[in-house]
């Protein structure tokens, strides 16, 4: 019975879920940690570590290691600034490595030569003439003005008032937003006696003026595009849209850089919905690695999973600015030259703001010639793939003779030519990012000498399969979106792979499954085929372009608070007669 | 359920309509034609006035319960054990018409695109994307049908202009094809190629009332029948009713034919993109209304567990039929024949009883299932 009773057991537990027992696995052990253990529990630890590897030297955390030469700190800490100027100096050295880190300046000075002070900086941030001219000797000389006001206790709101001749000076009375203000570029002034500073406007760090746009050049169209200057970028957009009621508000990103990011968006206009999802996405960003506009993306973006991008990045202050006013968000890094806008959908990503600088016959044209070239540089290599290989009937038979000989001599099977041809292309274009500039031209020879006329010459790839894949290539620049065109480049690999095992058939599956992806993403809410699926408001936008006095409407997925853009009849001057200074007589004609 | 949302009218319309014209695509003109000859063309008319007529009553059904889909009725009606039963019903039925509907294809396209590619190669390909729509949901489905919608519709419209030098009015005539007799009552058992309609009724409350679930059925019925009724005429005007009743794709055969000049002839493999996603959209909404109905008679808030385990009954009944013959013989009969006893059998016979038991959707009638 007890037997039956095993073989029954037995033969549950192959039908039955059974918890694992926990297996002793191998890991790394970790560096003690100053937040997660108490020095106490440290101690102890390292005691009982001690005692088992007795032969082993022990590590020793950093801050133990100079505790010997740490300065005796007292009162003023992170919460409270003591009023003591010596110990404001040794905190402040204390929280910037001084001495040594060479980059803080503390300057000690005397204010109208009896209050003992200093200014304090981090060289290469500030503007120096600001400093000497604005500061240094506006302290240092109006020695006849503090004769006026004796009763005052703490001189620095004095100060503030009278002397200081920056433009902008404010108080600041947490350590957090002293050091910031300092690592900004800004100098901080302290005067003995005083529990808060005053930091001055004195940023004059280098940057790069307002050049042309590199990525997103245009014909017709103005010229300049953002640079890595966060205030420049705004003012460019300031430029464009002058409106009151136009809101930059700005947020620190990251643990580690505290990363400044600007929320620039039209009050009145932009659904205050997305601001406040924005801000609530980059506030919410836990990271100590937020370097920039791009991984901030990758940060807040609806679908990090998603080939496509679903935040639009650009480097021009005028696209950015028909977004603001469209009523969208845009989103400013301080040390990038993007701008990102949310939400954006499929098309908008696809259009180009010259499109809206020309007459819409030519804009509609250009338009649909992109969208002609997203869709070669996706699918044209894959569908040779598939027609070569499974579909040789939709050839003609003259085309058909023609390839058929070019093949001829060719040893590798068509999959492995376009393989071999577009991943060449891929190394071509990413060497010519890489390349310096000076051997430039050495590219073009490489490109097209050795991989176009010589790799036909030496029978590795047939000539028609060059044409082929310089054209994907060309589809692929005309993508105006750069993180559209890589994932494009991408899919294009995907739909060479389903060609050549299933012909049409696959490509069709690879198609449905890419709709079916970006059907279903969202970009801050909105989804991201709109407003085609869902399908939303007429847009006058889309394939075809109306003109732009046609286009009456914001578009619908933003649920601007403002829908109507312009007048239905935005051309008002037609519904009256012109007014001629003279009489016109029959012969004027 | 995840992911069953409110969608607009238009949507609803594309959803509904590929799946029914997607099989216009398939074997069905042919045995139209087989049928009834050169009446075909009119015929389909009169299934598709027949399978509007039902689908009012149905609609009638659906009045009486405001705000409740079908398998919520059936429980209403009939109780709950009995309205499990009827759920399971259709259930099993959408996965037979799911998996019949994939083996149609797979028969297709092996016939004219891919003879030498493993049939499982193809199943799996199509199963891995059928498999995606039903994760992703009623949602992504419609917007899936509203990006693929005019492309199909101007495909199939694109076929049928291509091939005008074939077209020969002549051949429509006798134009009374077999009897009238014989037309009309396959005309009406033929019904059963629009009875994909009922999907309307599981997914009513995405579609938000009564009054737009009747709109969308009647045009999706309207526009299914013209893309029937005009392949069904281009079809005999191009082949003849002799040889059209031999094709075993009738519009394929006609994308094949087109000739303008040697640079512009043997083109249908284009064609085969949109048959593909169409084909997609029929076995894909086949597919997760056989999950979503099984969710709902039990109460199971997510579908996605259940996914692989209906992917793996779908597969198997794509594998019943030994071949082609098979499948024409007794799937494709059954589910454009005869599937519209069951399908608009049930919920017409659950009308009448909600009529003579007075049955209808408030509190009352509430209370008597909880």
């Amino acid at each position: 019975m007890s037997k039956k009773k095993g073989f029954m057991r037995t033969l549950f537990s192959y039908i039955t879920y059974k918890e694992k027992k926990p297996k002793k696995q191998f890991y790394i052990p970790e560096i003690d940690n100053e937040d997660t253990k108490s020095e106490e529990q440290k101690n102890t630890t390292m005691k009982r570590e001690g005692q088992k590897n007795r032969g082993l030297k022990k590590p020793v955390p950093v801050s133990e290691s100079g505790k010997e030469n740490k300065p005796v700190y007292e009162k003023a800490d992170d919460e409270k600034i003591s009023v003591n100027i010596e110990e404001n100096i040794k905190y402040i050295k204390l929280k910037f490595n001084s001495p040594v880190n060479k980059d803080i300046v503390i300057r000690e000075l005397m204010v109208a030569k009896k209050y003992k002070a200093f200014i304090a900086y981090i060289d290469g941030m500030v503007d120096r003439i600001t400093i000497n001219n604005f500061i240094l000797r506006a302290l240092m000389v109006n020695d006849v003005k503090f004769h006026e006001d004796t009763d005052d206790k703490c001189k620095l709101d004095f100060i503030l008032s009278n002397i200081l001749q920056t433009n902008q000076a404010k108080k600041v009375e947490s350590s957090d937003d002293f050091m910031y203000e300092i690592l900004s570029g800004n100098t901080l002034l302290y005067v003995d006696g005083c529990d808060f500073y005053i930091t001055n406007e004195t940023k004059g760090y280098d940057k790069r003026g307002v050049e042309k746009p590199l990525i997103e050049g245009v014909v017709i169209g103005p010229q300049e595009a953002f640079n890595e200057n966060l205030r420049t970028n705004i003012t460019l957009i300031r430029k464009l849209i002058k409106n009151n009621n136009l809101t930059t508000e700005f947020v620190k990103v990251g643990n580690v850089n505290k990363q400044l990011c600007a929320i620039v968006s039209i009050k009145g206009i932009t659904n205050p919905a997305i601001v406040e999802e924005v801000k609530r996405r980059l506030k919410n960003i836990k990271s100590d690695m937020v370097l920039g506009d791009g991984i901030l993306e990758q940060f807040i973006e609806d679908n990090p999973y998603s080939i496509v991008p679903t935040i639009l990045s650009t480097e021009r202050p005028d696209r950015t600015a028909s977004h603001i006013m469209e009523g969208k968000v845009a989103i400013f890094t301080e040390g990038a030259p993007f701008a990102k806008i949310v939400p954006v959908t499929l098309p908008s990503l696809m259009h180009s703001p010259e499109d809206s600088y020309m007459r819409w016959p030519y804009g509609t044209l250009i338009r649909l010639i992109r969208f002609l070239a997203a869709f070669i540089a996706t699918l044209l290599p894959g569908i040779y793939v598939a027609i070569t290989s499974f579909h040789q009937e939709m050839i003609p038979t003259e085309l058909l003779i023609a390839i058929a000989k070019s093949k001829e001599n060719v040893p590798f099977p068509t999959l492995v030519e376009v393989v071999l041809m577009e991943l060449s292309f891929e190394l071509i274009r990413e060497a010519g990012i890489r390349i310096p500039g000076i051997i430039g031209n050495t590219l073009g020879i490489i490109g097209a000498l050795i991989l176009g006329q010589a790799a036909v010459q030496a029978n590795i790839v047939s000539p028609v399969l060059i044409i082929v894949v310089s054209v994907t290539g060309l589809g692929n620049f005309a993508i105006p979106n750069y993180s559209l065109a890589l994932s494009a480049r991408v899919s294009r690999f995907c739909f060479i792979i389903l060609g050549a095992l299933l012909g049409f058939y696959g490509i069709s599956i690879g198609i449905a499954f890419y709709i079916i992806l970006i059907t279903n993403i969202k970009s801050f809410g909105v989804p991201f085929f709109a407003p085609i699926a869902p399908k939303t408001k007429e847009s006058t936008d889309l394939f075809f372009r109306k003109p732009v006095w046609q286009q009456m409407y914001r578009p619908d997925y933003v649920n601007a608070l403002k829908q109507k853009r312009q007048d239905k009849i935005s051309r008002q001057w037609m519904k009256e007669e012109p007014k001629y200074s003279y009489e016109r007589d029959e012969e004027d004609d | 359920m995840t992911n069953e949302r409110k969608f607009g009218t238009a949507e609803a319309v594309y959803l509904t309509t590929l799946v029914i014209a997607s099989k216009a695509f398939y074997t069905s003109i042919r045995v139209m034609i087989k049928i009834t000859g050169t009446a075909a063309w009119y015929m389909t008319i009169v299934s598709c006035l027949t399978s509007i007529i039902f689908f009012l009553l149905i609609s009638l059904v659906m009045k009486r319960f405001p705000g409740k889909n079908l398998v919520e009725i059936f429980e209403l009606v009939t109780g709950r054990f009995f309205g499990k039963i009827l759920t399971l019903v259709f259930s099993a039925y959408f996965v037979y018409y799911a998996g019949s509907s994939l083996r149609e294809f797979l028969e297709m396209i092996k016939a004219y695109n891919l003879p030498y590619t493993p049939p499982s190669l193809i199943i799996f390909a199509f199963m891995a994307v059928v498999v995606v729509l039903a994760y992703i949901g009623l949602e992504g489905m419609v917007r899936f049908a509203s990006v693929i919608f005019y492309p199909v519709l101007i495909g199939i419209a694109l076929i049928l202009f291509l091939a005008y030098p074939y077209y020969n009015v002549r051949a429509i005539f006798p134009i009374g094809g077999y009897g009238i007799a014989e037309t009309l009552k396959s005309g009406f058992f033929r019904s059963s190629a629009y009875d994909e309609v009922i999907i309307l009724a599981f997914i009513i409350n995405s579609i938000d009332g009564v009054k737009k679930f009747r709109k969308v059925g009647v045009l999706s019925l309207f526009i299914s029948g013209i893309v029937f009724t005009s392949n069904c005429l281009c079809n005999i005007m191009a082949f003849d009713y002799t040889m059209s009743s031999e094709n075993v794709s009738d519009l394929f055969q006609l994308a094949r034919v087109i000739y303008f000049s040697r640079f512009f002839q043997r083109i249908e493999s284009i064609f085969l993109f949109i048959w593909i996603l169409a084909s997609l959209i029929t076995v894909g909404l086949a597919f997760y209304i056989a999950i979503s109905s099984f969710c709902k008679a039990f109460k199971i808030s997510n579908h996605r567990p259940l996914i692989l385990q209906f992917a793996f009954l779908t597969f198997m009944v794509t594998l019943l039929p030994e071949g082609l013959i098979q499948l024409a013989k007794t799937n494709i009969v059954v589910l454009r024949e005869y599937s519209m006893i069951l399908v608009y059998g049930i919920p017409v016979l659950i009308l009448f009883i909600s009529v003579i038991f007075g049955k209808r959707g408030d509190s009352k009638c509430l209370k008597s299932v909880k």
